[in-house]
């Protein structure tokens, strides 16, 4: 991984209120290491109104399940600060997790339920 | 909770195909998102004797198919650019293996990807992209100058083809599945 983090605030259409460092609090890497970028994230029922419009953006996007990678594309966020963003959201509870990913698909009912659908497509 | 994801890495040199074949097979338009990287950049500056880092943007596309309440299916295609090997770290993590796309007028343009799976036993197919809907070599020429392992599939697509694409997936299915032991259920 690279040591250093770029947020991508500047520049941006329409300017942020707090860059984005900030409201990561300074945190460049994610501490719930599960988290890819394909991980499936959904927000829990919690009152939001306290929060800073960014999380409230990323929450209103997490009704169903939903990946980092997804969020990202949407809100036109890189993957890195998406990554980040969602990690707080998850220790602050406003997110729960989906399965974390196992390093390699070794489970064969699973290759076997996703052949079927394929095979559908 | 039980919302598990899974991936498919679509792999290749650039311009083989990728982002089409993750286009024919999503249930929704492809996705990109870009990750923006600090990086040294090639050497070190003769005046200062500084490295100089440079910005650089690398973009993912993915698409989905949703298996079921449960699994989604993820479709990475791998950056432009081969370098950045920790992306591909991250899209191999979870990833049932990959699809590495091949045009016979630049097979060298995979060989990056092949290696990359190779090496790290990740299973995956060697698909070569029909750009012109015929091509002139015979599976085992293709598989000599690939150096493919005999028990890498090797399966014929047009990316801009649904069903073709489809059956590169299906091949990468089955291959991973051909790996395990029947009946296993992690
Ligand atoms: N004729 C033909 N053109 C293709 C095929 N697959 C991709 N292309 C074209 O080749 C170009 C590169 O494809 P793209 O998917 O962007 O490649 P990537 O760089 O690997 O993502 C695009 O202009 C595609 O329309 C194919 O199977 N047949
Ligand atoms: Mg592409």
């Amino acid at each position: 991984m690279p040591d250093e983090t770029w947020y991508g605030d500047d520049g941006e259409p329409g300017g942020r209120l707090v860059p984005l460092y900030m409201l990561v609090n300074g945190r460049t890497s994610p501490r719930n290491t599960s988290l890819n970028l394909a991980t499936q994230v959904t927000a829990l029922p919690v009152d939001t109104s306290a929060l800073e419009p960014e999380y409230r953006e990323i929450l209103s996007c997490c009704g169903g399940w939903i990946s980092v990678a997804e969020l990202a594309a949407y809100l036109n966020t890189q993957l890195t600060v998406m990554k980040l963003l969602v990690d707080v959201l998850l220790e602050r509870g406003f997110l729960a997790l989906g399965d974390p990913a196992e390093r390699t698909v070794a489970d064969y009912r699973l290759l076997e339920t996703i052949l079927d659908r394929l095979q559908r497509l | 909770m039980n919302r598990k994801s899974v991936k498919v890495v679509v792999a290749g040199g650039f311009g083989t195909g990728k982002t089409t074949l993750v286009g024919s097979v999503s249930e929704i338009a492809p996705l990109t998102t870009e990750e923006v990287l600090t990086a040294p950049s090639e050497g070190i500056d003769d005046l200062t004797g500084i490295e100089d880092k440079t910005k650089t943007t690398v973009a993912l596309d993915f698409g989905r198919i949703t298996v079921n309440a449960d699994i989604v299916l993820y479709l990475f295609g791998t950056p432009g650019q081969d370098r950045f090997w920790f992306i591909w770290d991250e899209l191999a993590v979870g990833a049932i293996g990959a699809i590495v796309l091949v045009d016979t007028r630049r097979l060298d343009a995979s060989f990056p990807a092949i290696d990359y799976f190779e090496r790290r036993g990740i299973p995956f197919v060697a698909a070569v992209n029909m750009f012109f809907g015929e091509c002139p070599y015979t599976e085992g020429e293709i598989r000599d100058a690939l150096k493919l392992n005999p028990t890498v599939p090797l399966v014929w697509c047009d990316a801009r083809d649904r069903q073709s694409s489809k059956q590169a997936l299906i091949s990468l299915v089955k291959h991973a599945m051909s790996r395990l032991p029947a009946g296993t259920s992690a």
